[in-house]
């Protein structure tokens, strides 16, 4: 375990002077990613100079809801960007041969061999954000809530890992990307929304299938006092687990199923 | 090599022969085009059930905006679902995907095989496009729309002359579409990774294009900035075309602002691309 923390370090440092080596291409990164997360949010931004209210939310709720989802999608985006990529990059190269040599887990390799630095960016804002909200909505949190709100965000990032991990493993048996990969991305920003627009299909589907609503819906009920939630947000820590384990299944299982290009 | 000639522009009028050596050799781009992304086809059936998940999640939104009011800024409920629905139907057609193929030839080191034709490269990526969306027209377009319009209740075009004009503004704003993301992938060439870059482009176009909501949303700042800029000649002028709200004067002008961002756009494109091109290494390849 020490070991693997020591690695960490390592790779992160590492990864970090390659990146900003190149300087320039850092700074156009970090505004880029600046500016899509402002877009981002745009539409909902636009919308309430129209709207009071989306169904019996608020505007300062809506936007608690967005800076919420902002911490553990940036968490996760820091790490996600060798998944993007694997099957190209890992598979159709071979690169994975390479990690297939090395004595530390294959997950672990992948996942933290390469990191997008400007998404901390994303984490920033998400807690900029949450606190001009519970400022605004003058909202009392104690020392339970902040507990809460630290494990929720790392189950929330947990459970966007484990989703696209399952994803990026389907490469193993499948070398043709067959691009469910973009559309489930897209699909991070429908958990963004109070789920209770939603009719009970996509509800369920976003609760269930692919659990966006537990990385960010559900736990945010908690904090704005939304009690018919409590339920699903106990659940929150259960389902990112038990995805987190399934994800490590199948990666396992794509892992002993590869068999290198040869190139 | 009887293609240079279409490497130079040619002054003054363009030969008849000339000419059409430039459409028979773009058409055999486009049918490459095509015929690449018949190896992909598996794509298109997820992305029939993509579609349609993304009209049914914006339906709920929407739905749950106009909950407090029954018409806003112009647009009822009904009015504003078929805006909504059939600007993602005509997305899968305008949508491309240069910039992501252009930064793939960059980071395989393919890029060179580019450089050594003799054609105007961003030609031939729209072509390839251009392949491409007529092959997504049968397996994703049309798909999508029928589904879409029984399940929800979307209206017909106002009148027939008007779909027509409409599938001509489509046309533009594919050609605007492949313009700006041709001129965005030239990036590829200087920077180490666009991806930051892809994503913010992604948003920007589904925002200011018209695609997530009418322009008249907008605060009235930002509706006088937005109407100097490109992007809500994607889909908000097809749209209003669409629904019969453009008419005389302002149609012919709305299509020729779109006709006029396509040529600078490429213009921008093609400058972009020498300035990439002036310092290039080409790794590995």
């Amino acid at each position: 375990m020490k070991r693997h923390w020591r690695l960490l370090a390592r790779y992160f440092a590492q990864y970090a002077k390659v990146r900003l080596a190149y300087k320039a291409d850092f700074i156009i990164a970090f505004f880029s990613s600046m500016a899509a997360t402002v877009l981002g949010f745009g539409f909902v931004l636009v919308l309430f100079t129209k709207i009071p209210r989306l169904q019996d939310w608020s505007f300062d709720e809506v936007m608690f809801l967005y800076g919420f989802s902002l911490i553990p999608l940036g968490f996760f985006n820091v790490v996600s960007w060798n998944l993007y990529d694997f099957s190209e990059l890992y598979i159709i190269e071979g690169r994975f041969d390479r990690v297939l040599l090395r004595p530390v887990s294959t997950l672990y390799q992948v996942v933290f061999e390469k990191f997008r630095l400007e998404s901390l960016q994303e984490v920033v804002t998400g807690i900029l954000v949450v606190g001009y909200c519970v400022r605004r909505m003058h909202l009392e949190l104690g020392a339970m809530d902040f507990l809460w709100f630290a494990v929720t965000v790392i189950c929330g990032a947990g459970i966007y890992l484990a989703v696209f991990l399952i994803l990026t493993a389907v490469s193993f048996w499948f070398e043709d990307r067959v691009g469910i990969v973009p559309p489930v991305f897209n699909m991070l920003n429908f958990g963004r929304y109070p789920l209770t627009i939603y009719n009970v299909f996509i509800q369920f589907l976003l609760s269930w299938i692919i659990p966006f609503g537990f990385a960010t819906f559900y736990p945010t009920t908690h904090f704005l006092g939304r009690t018919a939630f409590t339920l699903y947000f106990h659940l929150v820590p259960v389902v990112a687990a038990g995805f987190t384990l399934l994800a490590v299944v199948v990666w396992n299982r794509g892992v002993a199923n590869y068999s290198s290009t040869g190139t | 090599m009887p293609q240079m000639e279409v490497a130079r522009p040619v002054p003054g009028p363009v030969p008849a022969s000339s000419l059409w050596k430039f459409l028979r050799l773009h058409f055999e781009f486009a049918r490459v085009g095509f015929v690449n992304t018949l190896a992909y086809r598996l794509r298109y059936y997820t992305g029939i059930v993509t579609y349609f998940i993304y009209v049914s999640v914006y339906y709920f939104i929407w739905k749950a905006i106009y909950e407090h009011s029954a018409s806003i800024e112009g647009f009822d409920f009904a009015h504003l679902l078929t805006y909504i629905g059939v600007g993602w139907i005509i997305r899968s057609l305008y949508f491309n995907n240069i910039d992501q193929d252009l930064a793939y030839q960059v980071i395989e080191g393919r890029l060179a095989m580019d450089l050594i034709k003799p054609v105007n490269i961003q030609f031939m990526y729209v072509a390839r496009a251009a392949g491409e969306a007529v092959f997504r027209l049968a397996l994703l377009t049309v798909p999508t729309a029928l589904i879409l319009f029984l399940v929800y209740p979307l209206r017909l075009p106002a009148s027939f002359g008007g779909f027509l004009t409409f599938l001509m503004s489509i046309g533009l704003s594919f050609l605007i579409v492949a313009a700006i993301n041709f001129a965005v992938g030239t990036f590829a060439l200087r920077l180490q990774s666009i991806l930051g870059l892809l994503r913010a482009k992604f948003f920007l176009l589904e925002l200011f294009s018209g695609l997530l909501l009418p322009m008249t949303f907008f605060p009235h700042i930002a509706q006088k900035i937005l109407d100097f800029m490109p992007f809500q000649y994607i889909s908000y002028i097809p749209m209003l075309i669409y629904l019969g709200k453009l008419h005389g004067i302002d149609l012919v002008r709305a299509m020729g602002i779109q006709v006029f961002w396509v040529v600078a756009l490429m213009a921008i494109g093609d400058g972009l691309w020498r300035w990439s091109t002036g310092k290039l290494i080409i790794q590995g390849g």
